[in-house]
């Protein structure tokens, strides 16, 4: 029996501390739970049968083969799909995406037909047995082309409604542009004319994947009066309502349970096999399991490849006046959340920087490739390495040091970031002075000799909060005095249940181990935006903390009405006293929406863009081989501002994490195409990094900051590892061999042809 | 997956004839660490497949003579092969060769037999057996017949042996004074199919090579002996001059193919390099 009290000296004792994950036992010994080992009795496996051509009018589809093989249950496309659902399109921004492929097909991969049947195999066997026919279209694949090409991916644009600045894209014809950001700040020609030196770069990064170890998995099951959705998902709510949209349902016959995900990344946002596997479901009468090949995964989301054009003036003391950024997202053949990153990454395209002129203009574009989506930084990376690179260019033109030109030029506390909005709480300079300080940046440095020269190099970038946006908690005090925080944070692998119980045992005072997180179920944990863009630990630690607040004074008034007093009195003479046995409970209800302001249309700029900003920086040291361009990276120096950490252990393998993800996004990972076909579809031809591509020496560490708006002082932490890596191992190869390298990855032949180039001998073919 | 016959013969004899069929779709294997990604990628269906894994032991036990000759059986898994003793002291460049051959999971149940059978040219072992000047005996119902390493690859996942034949051992012949060095070259992560793969054997008296075998592989359609190379080393004493000139020869007498790994051109720099290291690896074993 607990003698807690809320008055006791457990406060401060929960935050701040390495508590263990509160599911790493269950994850080790193989006990949690996934939606993979899900089985229902009757249930039926799905396969997709999927376009092999990037563009064009589907003549015919022949499922009479696959229908006639022996324990085949049904075969549907899209005429089935449509006597259940009349529209069903669906996605967060434009309602553009099919369940199944209507008259068209927009890349390779796309869905068109699916296969149920009892043994996954016969599945397979059957979906292989479909025969479409196609009437080829003029297909598009690069994001700049896709600007003014001839070849158009949808007849007419469709926006969904949400995003107001969207609105003005309905009925669109012949256009690719699924959304246009623009920002407008001072009068950048003018300084252009004014500045000492112009300096203009174009950069290019290439499509990657998530690549979580669990692929894409949804079980849907049509109880009587409700449908019930299992799936691995970071948005249970949105897949709620997307999915009772689409049925003309109300929400509460749409329940959707998430366990725990093996890795999410961003991909397993909004709808992705949901809609199907439900749709399946109900015209089937039986549950439907469709679980995603490691192979489908390159079919289903990817990450932005972008072209990026930055021209800045300069005074020949490496002032910044002005600044002019261009970046188009290719945005595949579905909008997904991209024109959310076009606009809320995009107006950072310039930087950490503090500047007068600023002009950008983000373009959102449709192609005829996999559709692409939020990816651990949400189109950051991009926009860092290009502006970090460019600023790198600029300061060896002016023959100055990085860190010099640096110092000139963030933006520091209460300077106004180009939207107009005010830095706070953003440790961009503490950021960079300990990583120049780690770095020892302005000792002597060994630079090699012979055939293996070294350089190194940092970069630092920076992130806002998608806003507004909002959570929603439960916290529930048992009669014992324990605790259950009911809430639709997903854990995907990030420690967000251990984060949570943190949260609600500060805010309560009681030990974080008498405390419980329930996992995402919507008829149970109440609404929450989604698992994206680091935002839980700062909305859904608001929420957590405001409920908790709030069970702990229903719990004062329950003491105050039975004459105790909470401070002195243990929680289960409280409910005892009230209820005469171990009875009843507290329920502590939070929300949280933090303040916005919209920017404004044409000139993007706003007094309040952000609720919090997230710093990364990263230094790195290389050692390349002359003979040869090969390289290694032997340090890697993260530095992140996460305000103040929660579980200091955690925060170190999220920055970890999401350094080597990017590590692999610099170095290793392209998806190669021809004519629209993933040709490395496999984890043998797409190379993601292994432990011998970790760096010998790693260093992680969260500056000591605040975010006074921040639940005890707390804001995210996921993506800010990932921001500087790519730019900080460009520079560090450019300053060890003089080789600048303007495309991801850094691969060893193109540093070997920036060495014969340099050598005036450049490489034939 | 359409179902299949699995025949787990206890002979080879018995194996051999499960295998005396025309039928493409009858394949036997040995870990099936091949064949099973194929059969998942839905290439290769089988009507019947036959394991070998439950044939005489003795076609998985590696046996050495006084000379440091190795006779190694088809059937023994790349991990079993890391561990002989006499494996390390007869041919050390096996050993090391394995280390970064694949994982430790693929080599718990790959077979030496089937690593050469399949015929993929970006393999590991077969340029280094082939530097080794080794043999393979095969086994087929009509008879057994002793192949040299370099003849046993005719094209890109091409071999000399027929559909009803296995290699049931590999013979490695004693090295007594010769000095060996692999070297693999990856351009994406650490674990990845080489780009460009080199062995290298070399008969050392004094100073000077008497005898050098280079062989190139991965860029290649299958491994090949880099004659023109080879010529610069043999009766010469190895300094700068000779191991730039070897590494010429080789850039020169080789075409290349291109893939996502590097341009053809790219790979033939490779090569000019890791020709020259590899043969220092050699000499430094």
């Amino acid at each position: 029996m607990t003698t807690d009290t809320l008055g006791n000296s457990n406060a401060g004792a929960a935050m701040g501390r390495s508590i263990p994950r509160v599911e790493a036992r269950a994850k080790v010994t193989g006990r949690a739970e996934y939606v993979h080992n899900l089985r229902l009795p009757g249930m039926l496996y799905g396969r997709i049968h999927r376009s092999t051509v990037a563009h064009a009018r589907i003549t015919g589809v022949d499922v009479s083969a696959a229908q006639a093989m022996p324990g085949v249950y049904a075969v549907y496309t899209a005429a089935d799909i449509r006597k259940l659902i009349p529209e069903p399109y669906f996605g967060p921004a434009f309602h553009d995406q099919p369940i199944l492929a209507i008259d068209k097909v927009h890349y390779v991969g796309e869905p068109v037909a699916l296969v149920l049947a009892a043994d996954p195999h016969v599945a397979d066997a059957a979906a292989q047995q479909i025969v479409v026919e196609y009437e080829e279209l003029p297909a598009v694949f690069d994001e700049v082309e896709a600007m003014t090409s001839k070849a158009v991916v949808h007849e007419v644009l469709k926006p969904a409604g949400t995003f107001p600045d969207l609105k003005h894209l309905k009925d669109k014809r012949d256009t690719n542009v699924a959304l246009d950001f623009h920002l407008r700040r001072g009068d950048v020609q003018q300084a252009f004319a004014d500045a000492d030196h112009v300096f203009e770069h174009t950069f290019r990064t290439q499509q990657v994947l998530h690549l979580p170890l669990e692929p894409f998995v949804t079980v849907a099951d049509p109880a009587p009066n409700q449908l019930v959705i299992h799936t691995a998902s970071q948005s249970p709510s949105f897949v709620r309502i997307e999915i009772a949209r689409l049925l003309g349902w109300p929400e509460t016959r749409v329940r959707v349970k998430v366990p725990y995900l093996g890795g999410g990344f961003g991909a397993k946002l909004y709808i992705k096999l949901e809609a199907l596997t439900a749709a399946a479901a109900l015209i089937a009468g039986r549950p439907v399991k469709i679980a995603l090949t490691m192979e489908e995964q390159f079919y289903t989301l990817t990450k932005h490849a972008t072209t990026l054009r930055i021209k800045s003036g300069v005074t020949r003391d490496g002032k910044i006046t002005a600044r002019e950024c261009e970046v188009w997202w290719n945005g595949g053949a579905y909008a997904d959340i991209g024109p959310r990153i076009t606009q809320k990454s995009g107006f950072t395209a310039a930087g950490p920087y503090d500047i007068d002129h600023v002009t950008i203009d983000s373009y959102s574009l449709y192609t005829n490739l996999t559709p692409a989506g939020a990816l651990r930084g949400f189109g950051i990376p991009q926009l860092v390495w290009a502006y970090e690179s460019h600023t790198d260019m600029i300061a060896k033109a002016l023959k100055m040091d990085p860190l010099a030109i640096r110092r000139i030029n963030i933006l520091r506390e209460g300077r106004p970031q180009a939207t107009g909005t005010l830095m706070r709480d953003a440790g961009i300079e503490p950021v960079l002075e300990r990583l120049a300080e780690r770095m020892t940046w302005e000792k002597k440095y060994d630079r090699g000799s012979g055939t293996m020269r070294r350089g190194r190099g940092i970069a630092i970038g920076f992130k806002a909060s998608i806003s507004p946006t909002t959570s929603m908690a439960i916290v529930n005090i048992s009669a014992d005095g324990s605790c259950i925080v009911y809430c639709s944070t997903v854990d995907m692998g990030q420690g967000s249940d251990t984060a949570m119980a943190q949260f609600a045992a500060e805010a309560l005072g009681i030990p974080v181990e008498r405390v419980s997180v329930v996992h995402p179920d919507t008829d149970v944990t109440p609404y929450d935006m989604a698992t994206l863009g680091s935002r839980s630990t700062y909305h859904m630690g608001h929420a957590v903390k405001n409920a908790a607040e709030d069970a702990r004074d229903k719990l004062l008034a329950l003491a105050a009405e039975v004459g105790l007093s909470a401070e002195t009195t243990p929680i289960p003479d409280i409910f005892r006293k009230k209820y005469g046995m171990q009875a009843g409970n507290i329920i502590g209800i939070g929300s949280f929406i933090p303040p916005y302001t919209p920017p404004e249309p044409g000139t993007g700029l706003t007094t309040d863009a952000t609720p919090f900003w997230m710093i990364g920086a990263t230094g790195a040291e290389v050692e390349v081989d002359t003979e040869t361009g090969e390289f290694k990276v032997t340090r890697l120096v993260n530095l992140v501002d996460v305000g103040r950490p929660v579980n200091p252990a955690i925060v170190e393998t999220q920055i970890s994490g999401a350094t080597i993800m990017q590590l692999g996004f610099t170095l290793s990972e392209r998806m190669e195409f021809d004519a629209g076909q993933v040709t490395n579809a496999s984890l043998a031809d797409y190379k993601i990094p292994g432990i011998r591509d970790v760096p010998p020496v790693m260093e992680n560490e969260a500056v000591d900051m605040v975010q006074k708006t921040g639940p005890f002082g707390a804001k995210g932490v996921g993506e800010s590892g990932t921001f500087g890596v790519s730019p900080a191992i460009a520079s560090a190869i450019d300053d060890a061999v003089g080789v600048r390298l303007t495309s991801l990855p850094l691969t060893a032949e193109a540093v070997y042809r920036g060495l014969r180039a340099n050598a005036g001998k450049p490489l034939q073919d | 997956m359409i179902p299949f016959e699995l025949a787990e013969p206890r002979t080879l004899k018995s194996a051999l004839k499960l295998l005396e069929t025309d039928d493409p779709s009858v394949r036997a294997f040995g870990g099936g660490t091949a064949l099973i990604l194929m059969m998942k990628a839905g290439v290769f269906q089988p009507t019947r497949l036959v394991s070998l894994r439950g044939i005489e032991k003795r076609y998985a036990k590696v046996a050495s003579s006084k000379d440091g000759s190795l006779r190694i059986g088809a059937l023994t898994t790349l991990s079993a092969l890391g561990r002989v003793a006499a494996v390390k002291k007869s041919a050390p460049v096996i050993i090391d060769t394995l280390r970064t051959l694949s994982n430790v999971r693929v080599r718990n149940v790959a077979t030496l037999g089937g690593h050469l059978a399949h015929g993929d040219p970006h393999m590991d072992l077969p340029p280094v057996l082939m530097a080794l000047d080794a043999q393979v005996v095969t086994a087929a119902v009509s008879g057994s017949r002793t192949l040299a390493m370099g003849d046993l690859y005719t094209g890109y996942y091409e071999t000399a042996l027929a559909r009803n034949e296995l290699i049931s051992e590999i013979i490695v012949p004693a090295q007594a004074g010769r000095r060996a060095a692999y070297m693999k070259v990856t351009t994406r992560a650490a674990d990845d199919w080489p780009t460009l793969g080199i062995a290298v054997s070399l008969g050392v008296e004094g100073q000077t090579i008497t005898d050098a075998r280079i062989v190139v592989s991965a860029a290649t359609e299958k491994p090949l002996r880099l004659a023109a190379a080879e010529a610069e080393l043999r009766g010469a004493t190895v300094d700068d001059a000779v191991l730039a000139r070897v590494g010429e020869a080789a850039a020169a007498e080789v075409e290349l193919t291109g893939d996502a790994h590097g341009t053809a051109a790219y790979k033939t720099e490779l090569l000019r390099v890791y020709a020259r290291r590899a043969v220092r690896k050699a000499l430094a074993a």
